[in-house]
């Protein structure tokens, strides 16, 4: 909603609105116009080369099934964490609130870290892990776990506020109208709660696809194997091949401004569904 | 069908909800769970629908019907449950509100869709909402959702109804129209029903039975006539509407406002339209006091006064009776009470 109410002088109002336009124009705007133009500097032709080159298409194509995967875990993990936390009390119920926080807290790089020292070769469970003939760091299971870990928080953040405004006396309602757990996961809870979560999903899809810290230690860095996008880019870069650096930096441009639309999208559709309930509660 | 809640006891981490109770409703009654919050009422209407387990005591039963349901898990119990802010499944029309409980029957108890239809317009009727049957939750006053919230718990045609405080969050108004509407469905439907309401008024008004609740047990059960008239304990008294206190005596069966002679008093209730004001002393049994605040509006008038000891008391008078009076404020005046009935043994 607008205010109405133009209690601050006009020259400050226009001083706070130049001042975030210079701020986004600065630092958001003009970032993604370089990608493009960088992109394309050397032509079309090129462009089209660099990004069909196949460890360009590899790095894609790893970069996609760890976001599929990450967010069918985090799917699972986080409509389950925020049904316990939002509508059971439980000895331990802070704690894990505090533990879903701890990816936004610890750095990416560290992250990555720990599971190095976790699941590496000289890790704690490096030499039970090579005897059966498993490799999770410098390979696809570990870019997935890293990626899993960094993304967790979106999901069950977004949910639990919103399970929590809602209250159980729906649930209970239907369970004394004789629904089985099923039916009123299916019929009352997901329906409550659809917009937040397929929101917290996108949110925690742009970030599997950009993520790079906590990806960049577990990879290793083998091309055409474990290398996803970002870390590709990175590469093409080191490597003086700046034009390619940029036609697929542009690729993850693409993919978020996909991520943004249907952000605006939902947030749109959520304010559509939302509006005639509040203007008929009076009637 | 008949409940019968035994030995009923309920302790949350810091305090008890429930301390042994007892309750008794009979088949096809409308009886009114009344006391003030934390009384423990609510927890007992939760204990019989299932939402809430009773402390483990190999006494404790909740028989409806004749068959013990306390194994019985919330969903199996077939309870029509109201709950004070509706509770209605907002993503889902009226109709469909109403029909939740058909169609999460198992497939073999399923009514098929005419048949499914014809009980959802059957009770969409009853509530007279029919032209409301596309519309969401949100589009509804709270007088319209309380009622689909209604028409949804009979749907399942439940063994018993339970409403917790389900007038609560409506305006006065309203819950007048919605309580004689409740009266008048009770009537047609007969099913056996608990209503929970921290409102004496509504209490007295709606049920056949009212069961006074305090700290976890059972004060009175009783007619509203009963527990009015024969209050079973000072916690009824001074719960059931407006009442005085006085430090005064009973002599021969009669309220007297005044010690004894020797200093020694008793506590005496009497409700404020039980008091008369008169201007001159007619006996002993007066006392004399003043005039703080009258108030006109409304059916009956309403005098706030002071005695000597500084105690408030408050009378209720008709119209007639107070333009006879001519008293103003700041005038001292004699009160005494009206008729001679002993209010209550043990008082």
């Amino acid at each position: 909603m607008i205010s109405h109410r133009h209690t601050e002088a006009p020259w400050m109002r226009n001083l706070f609105i130049g001042a975030s336009v210079a701020f986004v124009g600065l630092l958001i705007l003009l970032p993604v116009i370089s990608v493009f133009t960088e992109a394309f500097r050397k032509g079309l032709a090129f462009y089209f080369t660099s990004i069909s080159d196949p460890l360009a298409m590899s790095a894609l194509r790893l970069t996609l099934i760890t976001a599929a995967i990450t967010l069918g875990a985090n799917l699972i993990f986080g409509l389950a964490a925020s049904w316990l936390i939002a509508k059971f009390s439980f000895p331990g119920r802070n704690l894990l609130l505090s533990l879903i926080d701890l990816p936004f807290a610890v750095s990416p790089v560290i992250s990555g870290l720990v599971f190095v020292l976790l699941f590496g070769a000289q890790g704690w469970f490096g030499d039970s892990l090579s005897s059966h003939g498993i490799q999770i760091i410098f390979a696809t299971p570990g870019v997935i776990l890293a990626t899993i870990f960094v993304t967790f928080p979106f999901i069950a953040r977004e949910l639990i506020p919103l399970m929590q405004e809602q209250g159980a006396e729906e649930e209970e309602a239907a369970v004394l109208l004789g629904a089985n757990g099923w039916q009123i996961f299916r019929r009352v809870t997901l329906p409550n709660i659809r917009w937040a979560l397929v929101y917290g999903v996108v949110l925690a899809n742009a970030r599997a696809m950009g993520e790079f810290g906590a990806v960049s230690v577990v990879s290793g860095h083998i091309r055409g194997r474990t290398n996803t996008l970002p870390l590709h880019v990175e590469i093409l870069y080191n490597e003086y091949n700046f034009s390619a650096a940029f036609a697929v930096a542009s690729l993850l441009a693409l993919l978020a401004l996909v991520t943004l639309v249907a952000k605006a999208a939902l947030e749109w559709r959520i304010r559509a569904e939302e509006r005639p309930a509040v203007m008929e509660e009076v009637v | 069908m008949a409940i019968d809640a035994r030995h009923v006891s309920k302790s949350f981490a810091n305090y008890v909800a429930l301390r042994d109770v007892d309750l008794h409703v009979e088949q096809s009654e409308l009886i009114a769970l009344l006391g003030p919050s934390g009384s423990g009422k609510t927890t007992l209407l939760r204990i019989i629908a299932g939402l809430d387990t009773p402390d483990p005591n190999p006494e404790t039963a909740v028989i409806v019907d004749g068959q013990d349901i306390l194994d019985r898990s919330a969903s199996e119990r077939r309870v029509g449950f109201v709950f004070q802010h509706y509770a209605l499944f907002r993503h889902m029309t009226v109709f469909e509100n109403i029909a939740f409980g058909l169609r999460v029957r198992p497939r073999k108890l399923r009514p098929r869709e005419p048949e499914l239809r014809r009980r959802v317009n059957e009770l969409l009727d009853l509530i007279q909402l029919g032209r409301w049957s596309g519309h969401y939750p949100s589009q509804l006053s709270g007088g319209q959702r309380q009622r689909v919230a209604l028409a949804r718990a009979l749907a399942i045609e439940p063994s018993v109804l339970l409403l917790d405080e389900p007038f609560g969050a409506l305006d006065a108004k309203v819950r007048q129209e919605l309580r004689r509407w409740l009266r008048t469905l009770h009537a047609k439907i007969a099913v056996t029903s608990v209503l929970v309401t921290h409102d004496q008024e509504e209490a007295l008004e709606v049920a056949d039975r009212v069961v006074i609740m305090n700290q976890g047990r059972i004060e009175q059960a009783g007619t509203p006539d009963e527990v009015f008239h024969h209050p079973a304990s000072e916690f009824v008294v001074t719960f059931l509407g407006n009442v005085n206190l006085f430090h005064g005596r009973v002599e021969a069966g009669r309220r007297v406002l005044s010690p004894e002679a020797n200093g020694q008093t008793t506590r005496v209730f009497v409700r404020p339209h039980e008091l008369e004001i008169e201007r001159r002393q007619s006996s002993a049994a007066s006392v004399a006091a003043r005039i703080q605040r009258i108030q006109s509006a409304g059916p009956m008038v309403r005098v706030e006064l002071t005695n000597d000891q500084n105690d408030s008391i408050t009378v209720e008078m008709t119209h007639e009776k107070y333009r006879e009076l001519t008293i103003q404020t700041g005038e001292t005046v004699f009160v005494h009470v009206r008729d001679t009935r002993v209010f209550a043994a043990i008082i």
